[in-house]
């Protein structure tokens, strides 16, 4: 995390703006700001762990397999009707 | 196609199939879409479709791997947005008899006038005929293997 933030205005629904300050309350988060940075920041590594899964399975493909399939859609696809 | 000659390509609509195939960690599928996200083929995710490849295989990693889609620059999920939409896919499934996650791939691509990707082909030309437009298939496929070959593709 870095210690440079950026100011943004953000609206947000209500119970989750309460649940915030809740956090905040019971001494759990040191700000309302920092509960969103973290909730944000938990959502950038669950997106990129996603990507990252399907990267790792793809790079147990066979390229020359992929290519043939490649080649097999684009020859379907060239074949296809103009819109 | 060079970079400099592409033009916007249509939309495939990816069915549950391949949705299916990419949470099962299908290596073969699953790098066949990041190369055609990297080429800028736009990649629509129909939103029940992913709900059925994500029953399929009840699995964290599965999720992740459906998510991932998600995150892919050419990708977009095809929510069912209203009433109109609701009313339009059961009016599809009536029609053809489909389940309503495969319906849903239909309603998406009829509207849209896109192909259907997928590895079921010969399901989907049963059912090319039965909406006002006919459906186009895009059969994901190793030439290079015999036909009947219905195993993983990786």
């Amino acid at each position: 995390m870095s210690d440079r933030k950026d100011r943004l205005t953000i609206t947000v629904d209500p119970h989750l703006s309460a649940y915030a300050e809740q956090l905040v309350k019971e001494g759990k988060a040191p700000s309302v700001s920092a509960v969103f940075n973290d909730a944000l920041a938990e959502k950038a590594r669950r997106d990129r762990r996603a990507l990252d899964r399907l990267r790792e399975t793809a790079a147990q493909a066979d390229p020359a397999k992929v290519s043939r399939m490649m080649a097999h859609i684009d020859a379907q696809a060239a074949a296809l009707p103009k819109r | 196609m060079s970079e400099g000659t592409r033009t916007v390509s249509t939309p495939y609509v990816l069915d549950v199939s391949v949705l299916t195939a990419v949470a099962r960690a299908d290596a073969g599928v699953t790098s066949l879409i990041l190369d055609l996200d990297a080429r800028g083929q736009p990649l629509v995710l129909p939103a029940l479709a992913v709900a059925a490849a994500s029953l399929d295989a009840r699995s964290e990693d599965a999720d992740d791997a459906l998510r991932g889609l998600e995150q892919l620059g050419s990708a977009e999920v095809a929510p069912l947005r209203d009433a109109e939409q609701a009313v339009r896919l059961a009016a599809v499934i009536a029609r053809t008899g489909l389940d309503p996650w495969d319906a849903h791939v239909a309603a998406v691509a009829d509207t849209a006038i896109c192909p259907i990707l997928t590895l079921a082909g010969e399901k989907w030309r049963e059912h090319s005929a039965d909406l006002d437009e006919p459906l186009h298939i895009i059969e994901i496929a190793d030439p290079g293997e015999a036909r009947g070959d219905s195993g993983p593709i990786a």
